[in-house]
């Protein structure tokens, strides 16, 4: 892999607020070193967001709050594999929640679709408003999930909170498989754009 | 197929919603990210998006998890960083006589096969791709090892371990069927910690498939417990086997 331009600064959020992203990042890297204390502060800042989206997709409270358990202290035993130039704190713990998430729940789907070939699946493609309170930056990511096509939202929707591989987005809402990747890449583009990633 | 290779770049925005299932795309298209600095570049972002998805949705865990988490983290022990020289890695004596190894590893893939010829689904068969991926791994690498043990209730353990990778894979023959729900689980034991290493599944013609387990470091022992079903975070009986996976080095 070739070295990543030093000049050329990593896509950040200016939503997740900038000092706060780069204290995160801080914060893990004493974990790596075995910082208990760092860790408690790690805590409080990610758990939330990954018992949020482990949530969405799982669904199920009891198995949601055990993944989340699983998630956690993952991220105490990887720390020393977090690498600050590959991207943001914040994203390195969402991606193991998310998909920790997603390997359970295709764990149980496998073991329940020997049984049952076609489960109905039930994911109403505009969830997200339900949980989403006011707080600055959850009503900024609203607002530019709002700005999104109503199939842009849907795909992206049914993918990240569903969980599903873009494969199954595509079969549940009878998509050609070309057509749910541009969505998703244009959504998310838009998604960024509007979110002021720097 | 000849569209695929310009049509990849479209596969940022999947990929970094983490909706690209394990399989021969995704291992395609990670491929084509190592080459592709501006595809990184726009997964970078994108994925920051996913993160701020994720931070919209933020929940309360119960708050019981936080004392359970923490304390859990004060008993466990974590990876150490990954040394990227790779001659470190090829310590001799560590190595296995080619020919055990050969052996050994035509008995876990054989295993791993008919596991692989009971797949039904798509899902699961994308789940047995990444899983032969992960013991392909462990078995191809350098230092891989391989030690078998009886265990005290009969049957056999077979474990081919990787310090360099931190991970093990474990299948077992012949071991007694279990009842009333009750589960074979694996441990990884440490001068200071004991981890869960994952549950065994029920056996087929007395075979288990492989399980991979992660998180090995030297000194560390594997061994086995008949545990309640679903497993326990801390074993309640005595092992009915343990396997030393080689000194700390």
């Amino acid at each position: 892999m070739s070295p990543r331009d030093p000049d050329v600064a990593r896509p950040r959020l200016a939503s997740a607020r900038p000092e706060a992203a780069n204290e995160l990042d801080g914060l893990l890297l004493r974990v790596a070193r075995g910082d208990q204390d760092a860790f408690e502060a790690v805590y409080d800042r990610i758990a939330g967001p990954a018992y949020g989206v482990i949530r969405k997709v799982v669904r199920d409270p009891a198995q949601s709050e055990e993944v989340t358990q699983e998630v956690l202290l993952e991220i105490w035993r990887t720390a020393t594999r977090f690498d600050p130039a590959m991207g943001s704190a914040a994203t390195w713990a969402m991606t193991i929640a998310h998909r920790r998430a997603v390997d359970r729940v295709r764990s149980v789907v496998a073991a329940a679709e020997r049984e049952q070939m076609t489960a109905d699946f039930h994911v109403p493609a505009d969830e997200v408003a339900e949980a989403v309170e006011a707080s600055l930056d959850r009503e900024r990511v609203r607002r530019c999930l709002g700005g999104l096509t109503e199939a842009q939202r849907e795909s992206i929707t049914l993918a990240y909170y569903g969980g599903y591989s873009y494969r199954e987005v595509a079969a549940l809402l009878g998509t050609a498989l070309g057509t749910i990747k541009t969505r998703i890449r244009d959504g998310l583009i838009r998604m960024r754009d509007c979110l002021g990633v720097s | 197929m000849r569209f695929q290779r310009h049509d990849s770049h479209r596969l940022t925005g999947v990929y970094a919603l983490g909706a690209l299932a394990p399989g021969a795309e995704y291992e395609r298209f990670s491929r084509h990210l190592r080459r592709c600095q501006a595809c990184r570049d726009e997964v970078s972002g994108l994925s920051e998006v996913a993160t701020a998805l994720a931070f919209a949705v933020a929940a309360d865990p119960p708050a019981t998890m936080r004392a359970r988490v923490l304390a859990a983290v004060g008993r466990t022990r974590q990876l150490p960083p990954e040394v990227r020289s790779r001659s470190q890695l090829r310590t001799p004596g560590f190595l296995l006589p080619r020919l055990v190894t050969a052996v050994a590893v035509a008995a876990v893939v054989a295993i791993a096969v008919l596991a692989v010829a009971q797949i039904r689904t798509e899902r699961e068969l994308s789940q047995a791709r990444q899983r032969s991926q992960a013991i392909a791994a462990v078995l191809a690498a350098p230092d891989a090892r391989i030690l078998a043990r009886s265990t005290a209730v009969g049957g056999v353990t077979t474990v081919v371990a990787s310090a360099a990778r931190h991970q093990l894979v474990v299948t077992t023959t012949d071991l007694p069927l279990l009842h009333g729900g009750k589960v074979y689980e694996l441990w990884l034991i440490g001068p200071h910690s004991t981890q869960p290493a994952g549950l065994l599944p029920v056996a087929a013609k007395g075979r288990t498939e492989p399980v991979v387990a992660t998180g090995l470091v030297p000194g560390d022992k594997l061994a086995m417990t008949v545990e309640p079903a679903g497993g326990t975070s801390a074993p309640t009986t005595a092992p009915i086997v343990v396997v030393p996976l080689g000194s700390a080095s």
